[in-house]
């Protein structure tokens, strides 16, 4: 093993040895760089390879012969072989990265960096504080000597004042360092000994000691300096600075912070939490890409000083729930940098240019997940121990704030990503750089390898190793293969799964299999239509997928926790490729984050910080009475009813459904919104009902439910688009099954599910025969339509019996989950929700009626009259989708009966005893093999009958209609279609206020406002700049002074 | 008498830094800066002196065996000649930048450089 | 309840019966209201008339399938709905198909032929068929809320929806109907029937003046037939559903005759002294005021 402290010695003698070449030999100087850094990178690695395997122990290595303090030591453990093979990688690939324009600026260029590189190990490596200074100097220095090498003219200025804060930095350094040799007598940082956070001799030392290294950090506010250089340096430095500067300062920082002793936490939390949440908001307002990145990188070391904040509390785990963050941040910043290096314009919406080449969209959106800690990244596992952690010592306003932060940072970046998968493509784009690409695949590599490492640590197992993720991300490397094999191999794999796992479920989670993962193979049947390789779509379809493999799998928190986010991230992705629906994609995945980071709470707060937790564990909350216990309902019911678009959280649903692909719509509607269902079941079947300030949660739920039940139904008689009707149709269609969960009673649980079963399938079929009409006419607005029965005959059929089936007229299937609501209610004590449901089945004719009618039946345009039926391949679901409602509408015990057992089973009764082909309940009786025949046979009859009087009726043309005295002569003004029910717009029109939009629009429109409003502290101005660090160093002073007397 | 020279130290670093941050002109700052900077250095000084002691230089009129007990701490004074070595050099570094801002503007006013905000 | 092919038998006789009752009856309502008004009135046997001339007509023309079929859809509608519904109390024979769901399924397949006929007049392509069913649907969801909440009522105050108990706890005097053991659900039902029975002031639907009889215009001939029997089965079919939930079932054809009667000439009575509502009236007109009764009474049960 090759000492440590060859890196500083390979460091400094390449600098200096490029200081001895001639100016002319560029290449030999470049030469020299790659090896020194090549060299140090691999001593790095090699030290973090051993000391993470465990055939290597930390130590110390002695310079000059003699012990410390009397002479600098330097140390070698396991987190500073991590960070330096951070660093040191990261200054290769910039080398590499930046190589031409480190040979515009000359030769010495390569030894600046060489030395960066070189200053920034040392920083990790020392343990003497004034080293530290002087490594801290250094790293000024060719800070300094690296922001020149940017085309961008502003950098000089930037540069300076980075100078200028600089030297206040290390004014405070010094007067702290000398000031803490004086207490201690020592330079050495551990022998400093643990300080109360007391305000005499030693303690103030050790204040301006961390406030200057905290300063270094760019806490929010007192960083527009950073900002400045983030925005007009060189990508591939910004990079660095981000990516190793950062770390090797915040290791800096947590030397000190563990040496000054615990009384020094909360500082570390607080001020961390202000650069985090600080830093968000602030990016929210930004447009320049790189200036962007660098609210984020501020933000991000915001949160890892949080981390530092809880050392005390995460004991053996600091190391990874840090390291995770950080390290992540690092590889997800580098890459985004150089990325930004290869992208033309400045503007959030110029990148719109990486669509030219897939790989790099994918690298792209892959640095996102890493920096919002996703799954399968390593900030997932780090997030979610850092949840725990906090949970677990009470510190839930810190848990709440950092998920804030990182909520509102998701905001910017998925925005931007909208941006660069739907903006206009701006300029005629020359093509990427091959080395930079080079660079930024190194990156994702490394963002992935570090998931896997991670994953590999985690007393959860590894989520790269579940099968379902597995063969979710295979289908990365199968995108050159046409769209048809990938969609065979794709249904072959749900069904197959389906197939190994099903003996093995209970009929509940059976159900939810069939619904959404054999489900989802029929509706896969519709993606043959596609043509060409479809690039995207099955990778995000996939991670859906596995997310709701996954699910039904899942046995503790963490894999439900995990398995919801990849079908969140899945399924944004699959929403966003509509072709409008860049900004439904965004506010569907905020508020399902949003709805994430409260199940997340809630799943901490369950455990109490200790994990594994198993998902029944919920039980023993629940009847151990522990005050947390609604609290753990509320944030759990919160995050699965944002969902499932219960009223309140539903504005993301109509755009994100409406706007979503053909064969898109039905796998979010029909399939994604059950997973909140899932949840709801799961929360409900283990916590059972909970009360908060003696209300009864569940109470509120029935509310919930009947009121999206009805809210829903109404918004969708309005809508003039098709989809948008569905959309707010399901919308209602959940609230039903909500309202049938909370009441909390057999033939409730009995009713969700079969909305389960007949949402997925009623719901799907429409979506994909209004697929199949906006395929062939163009256009989702109905009133464009009409009288396309006769084209489209199949379609016609499938809609048909979809609007029966839904509106619950007997004979099909919908009629059994009225009599089953029916049933349940009488055996609940609620009764006032009861009426909005009761107003909502008839408003359900309405917008159904007004579906088939205005698209089907009346007048056909002049320009559809030569359509033909749907593609074979959207027809083809919808016909075994037909065959099902027809068969489940007389066969309901095939599906029903074992489920209704298990559900028996839980609330220990039998409500519904079956009979030969009668279903009987304690209050009634439903026979619907008899209903079926007999009103077969009657229409039968009567269909006889009018044949018989009329068979010989003359069939007649569009227009020979009797009329007013007039004669119809284009269809445009006889078909009676647009603002359909507009009596019903007069008389409850004022439901239709968008409330909830304006409430939310409202919060988002403050936080833009505030931001933007607050970001113009940043005046560009150097001397502003320094005043705001010397203003903030004594806010802090004064802040602290006052919370310790 | 350190107390004297540390109240000076002091007294130059806050004068440097009101200096560097009322002052416009970017040669000023950096003047500014110099002098607080010469104050950190008679700041680390002074916290190194001992009254009634003697130059920490290992001669006949120290004995080895006595230095412990009658030399002053030598080590603010090593740190001071490495401070003042870096900040000779962050001072150069600081000059080059004004010498380019200049050349690309003509103006040495700090707030002409304002263009990178918010 | 297990099936027997007689069944079919006595359930062609109820159809028969109830058609011809059906078509007297609201021949007897229309002479009723012109001799009030001082006219002659039409003979009784009108409407025997009329559904042989149309099944006359020579001819016959047709939109389309679903126009063709939009009458069936009707038809059966009226029909199944009268024969998911027990008739007479106690009578074997008129039990016809109740033993296939209870009072939901007689609720539910109310809309049935609604929507069908909806359908059917929607393919004419006549803009008039189609504003009539935009306003029938619109104002039938606020029209059906007071009864479908009065259903809620009585079938939590009698603890079933079997329609055959629910008659059953009313036997023994009349005091022990519905109408009297709970008043609010009764009048809160009878907001409904007022609503739906397609007379004024509810009647915009078919809108007799403006429009040529709403989504009916484009039917002639054996449709038309077919529809005019519906139009007489129909409103008895649903009567019968208020006669067994609120007023005691009949046990014979005769309390049957008078009960219908009676029954239906409530929704005539309030016809013939109100002007026509818009829809956004009525609707608000049920919202005002049927809702409310309806809360009341799923709330004192």
């Amino acid at each position: 093993m090759v000492s440590a402290i060859f890196i500083i010695a390979a460091g400094l003698g390449a600098g200096f040895l490029i200081g001895l070449l001639r100016e002319e030999q560029k290449g030999a100087a470049f030469a020299v760089a790659l090896a020194a850094l090549g060299f140090m990178a691999w001593v790095s690695v090699s030290w973090f390879i051993a000391l993470a395997s465990g055939t290597a122990q930390a130590h110390d290595i002695i310079t000059a012969g003699t012990q410390p303090p009397f002479a600098i030591n330097l140390r070698m453990g396991l987190a500073e072989a991590g960070l330096l093979s951070v660093i040191t990688l990261t200054g290769l690939a910039s080398l590499i990265y930046m190589a031409p324009a480190l040979h515009a600026l000359g030769r010495r260029a390569f030894a600046v960096l060489v030395i960066l590189v070189m200053a920034l190990s040392g920083l990790v490596l020392t343990r003497d504080i004034f080293n530290l200074f002087v490594f801290f100097e250094l790293i000024v220095i060719a800070t300094g000597g690296l922001v020149l090498l940017s085309d961008d003219k502003r950098a000089v200025a930037a540069g300076f004042k980075y100078l200028v804060v600089s030297q206040i930095v290390g004014i405070l350094l010094l007067i702290g360092i000398i000031f803490t040799y004086h207490a201690g007598g020592s330079l050495n940082i551990d022998d400093i000994a643990a300080q109360p956070m007391a305000f005499t001799g030693a303690g103030l030392a050790l204040f301006l000691l961390l406030i200057a290294l905290i300063v270094e950090l760019k806490p929010f506010p007192a960083n527009g300096w950073a900002l400045d250089i983030y925005e007009s340096a060189h990508p591939g430095f910004s990079a660095l600075f981000s990516a190793a500067s950062a770390t090797a300062a915040l290791y800096a920082a947590d030397k000190l912070f563990a040496a000054a002793g615990p009384d020094w936490l909360p500082l570390a939390t607080v001020l961390g939490l202000v650069s985090f949440l600080g830093a968000n908001l602030l990016g929210l307002a930004q447009r320049n890409d790189r200036r962007l990145l660098g609210y984020s990188s501020i933000g991000q070391i915001g949160l890892v000083l949080v981390v530092v904040g809880q050392r005390d509390i995460l004991g053996d785990a600091y190391l990874y729930v840090a390291g995770g963050i950080l390290f992540t941040h690092a590889v997800a910043k580098a890459g985004l940098y150089w990325i930004s290096g290869l992208v033309p314009g400045r503007d959030l919406a110029d990148w719109a240019v990486l669509r030219a080449n897939p790989v790099l969209l994918f690298a792209f959106a892959a640095f996102i997940a890493m920096l919002l800690g996703l799954p399968p990244f390593a900030g997932f596992y780090a997030k979610w121990d850092l949840a725990h952690a906090l949970t677990g010592a009470d510190r839930l306003p810190v848990l709440g704030l950092v998920l804030l932060g990182a909520l509102i940072e998701a905001g910017y970046l998925f925005r931007w990503f909208g941006f660069a998968l739907k903006r206009p493509n701006p300029v005629a784009f020359p093509g990427f750089s091959t080395t930079g690409f080079a660079v930024v695949l190194v990156a994702l590599a490394g963002g992935w390898g570090l998931g896997f490492a991670w994953g590999a640590g985690s007393v959860h197992g590894n989520l790269l190793l579940a099968a379902p993720l597995i063969f979710a991300l295979a289908f990365l490397l199968l995108e050159p293969l046409p769209a048809w094999a990938k969609n065979i191999l794709a249904i072959a794999g749900l069904l197959g799964w389906v197939a190994l796992r099903a003996p093995e479920y209970d009929p509940l989670h059976l159900v939810f299999a069939l619904v959404m993962l054999a489900g989802g193979a029929v509706i896969l049947l519709a993606s043959f239509t596609a043509k060409g390789e479809r690039l995207g779509f099955y990778p995000s379809a996939m991670v859906m997928y596995a997310g709701l493999a996954l699910l039904i799998d899942a046995q503790t928190s963490f894999q439900f926790f995990a398995a919801w986010e990849l079908l969140t991230i899945g399924s944004y992705f699959l929403i966003l490729r509509g072709r409008e629906s860049e900004p439904h994609a965004l506010s569907y995945i905020l508020f399902s984050l949003g709805g994430a980071f409260a199940i997340l709470a809630g799943f901490a707060l369950a455990s109490g910080g200790l994990q594994p937790f198993a998902l029944e564990n919920l039980a023993a909350i629940a009847e151990a009475g522990l005050p947390v216990a609604p609290w753990v309902f509320v944030l759990l019911a919160l995050g699965f009813l944002t969902k499932t678009a219960s009223v309140g959280f539903h504005i993301w649903l109509p755009g994100a459904h409406a706007e979503a692909e053909t064969d898109v719509s039905p796998m979010v509607s029909g399939i994604l919104l059950k997973a909140g269902l899932f949840g709801l079941w799961i929360l409900l079947m283990h916590m059972g009902a909970q009360r908060l300030w003696g209300v009864d949660l569940t109470y509120l739920l029935v509310w919930i439910g009947a009121l999206s039940a009805f809210l829903g139904a109404v918004l969708a008689i309005f809508q003039e688009d098709a989809k948008r009707l569905l959309a707010y149709s399901s919308i209602s269609q959940m609230g039903y099954a909500l309202f049938g969960l909370a009441l909390m009673n057999h033939l409730g649980w009995l009713l969700a599910l079969m909305f389960v079963i007949n949402h997925y399938v009623y719901k799907s079929m429409l979506f994909l025969a209004v697929g199949g009409v906006y395929h062939r006419t163009g256009t989702k607005l109905m009133y464009k339509m009409g009288g396309l029965i006769t084209l489209m005959p199949f379609t016609f059929v499938s809609v048909l019996v979809g609007i029966i089936a839904m509106s619950g007229v007997p004979p099909l299937s919908g009629f059994g989950g009225r009599w089953v609501f029916y049933n349940a209610i009488m055996s609940s004590e609620m009764r006032l929700p009861v009426v909005l449901i009761f107003m909502s089945g008839p408003i359900a004719f309405l917008y159904l009626f007004r579906l088939i009618h205005t698209i089907f039946l009346g007048q056909p345009k002049d320009e559809h009259r030569k359509l033909r039926e749907a593609p074979f391949w959207l027809l083809v679901p919808q016909m075994i989708f037909v065959a099902f409602l027809i068969g489940f509408a007389v066969l309901p015990g095939m599906v029903l009966r074992k489920v209704d057992a298990y559900i028996g089973g839980h609330f220990g009764d039998e409500a519904l005893a079956w009979s030969g082909r009668t279903i009987t309940s304690q209050f009634g009786y439903w026979n619907p093999v008899a209903i079926m025949l007999v009103i077969g046979a009657i229409f039968v009859i009567v269909l006889a009958l009018l044949l018989m009087m009329n068979r010989n009726a003359q069939k007649v043309k569009q227009f020979n209609i009797v009329f007013s005295a007039e004669r119809p002569f284009k269809p445009q003004t006889t078909h009676f279609a647009w603002n359909f029910f507009a009596p019903y717009r007069k008389a409850l029109g004022f439901l239709e206020a968008p409330h909830v939009t304006r409430f939310w629009g409202g919060i988002t429109d403050s936080l833009h406002a505030t931001a933007d409003f607050t970001r113009r502290i940043y005046t560009g101005n150097g001397q502003t700049y320094a005043a705001q660090v010397l203003v903030f160093v004594v806010a802090v002073y004064l802040v602290v002074l006052g919370g310790v007397s | 008498m350190h107390l004297v020279a540390m109240a000076a130290g002091f007294a130059l670093i806050l004068l440097g830094l009101y200096g560097a941050l009322t002052h416009r002109n970017i040669l000023r700052m950096i003047v500014g800066f110099t002098l607080a900077n010469t104050g950190v250095h008679v700041v680390l000084v002074s916290v190194g002196y001992m009254p009634g002691r003697a130059a920490p230089i290992l001669d006949g009129a120290v004995p080895v065996g006595e230095a412990a007990a009658r030399i002053i701490d030598p080590v603010p004074q090593a740190l001071v000649l490495t401070a003042i070595v870096i900040g000779l050099g962050i001072t150069a570094l600081m000059l080059a930048y004004a010498y380019r801002l200049f050349r690309a503007r003509g103006s040495l006013d700090i707030a002409d450089y304002t263009e990178l905000k918010w | 309840m297990s099936f027997e092919w007689i069944q079919l038998a006595y359930a062609a006789l109820t159809v028969f019966i109830v058609i011809n009752y059906g078509l007297i009856m609201t021949a007897v309502v229309q002479k009723i209201g012109a001799r009030v008004g001082g006219r002659y009135g039409i003979p009784v046997w009108q409407n025997y008339i009329d559904l042989v001339k149309n099944i006359a007509l020579r001819s016959k023309i047709s939109h389309g399938v679903m126009f063709y079929l939009g009458p069936v859809f009707r038809l059966t509608g009226g029909i199944g709905l009268l024969l998911f519904v027990p008739t007479i109390y106690g009578s074997v024979m008129h039990q016809n198909f109740a033993f296939a769901g209870d009072l939901i399924l007689a609720l539910y397949f109310v809309f049935f032929g609604t929507l069908g006929m909806a359908l059917g007049a929607g393919e004419s392509g006549h803009p008039h068929a189609a504003i009539g069913v935009s306003r029938g649907l619109a104002q039938v969801t606020a029209a059906e809320l007071p009864l479908a909440l009065a259903v809620f009522a009585i079938s939590l105050q009698y603890q079933t929806l079997s329609i055959t108990e629910i008659v059953a706890a009313q036997q023994g005097g009349i005091f022990n109907w519905t109408l009297f053991t709970n008043p609010i659900a009764t009048l809160a039902a009878m907001f409904a029937l007022v609503g739906t029975m397609m007379r004024a002031p509810f009647d915009v639907v078919v809108a007799p003046q403006e429009i040529p009889i709403g989504p009916p215009t484009e039917y002639h001939s054996a449709y038309l037939a077919l529809m005019q029997t519906n139009r007489v089965l129909f409103p008895v079919a649903k009567t019968v559903i208020y006669m067994n939930l609120f007023f005691g079932g009949a046990s014979n054809w005769a309390e049957f005759a008078v009960k219908v009667f009676a029954i239906y000439m409530v929704s005539v009575l309030v016809g013939v002294v109100h002007p026509r509502f818009r829809v956004e009236q009525s609707i608000r007109f049920f919202l005002k005021w049927g809702l409310p009764v309806g809360i009341l009474a799923i709330l004192v049960v």
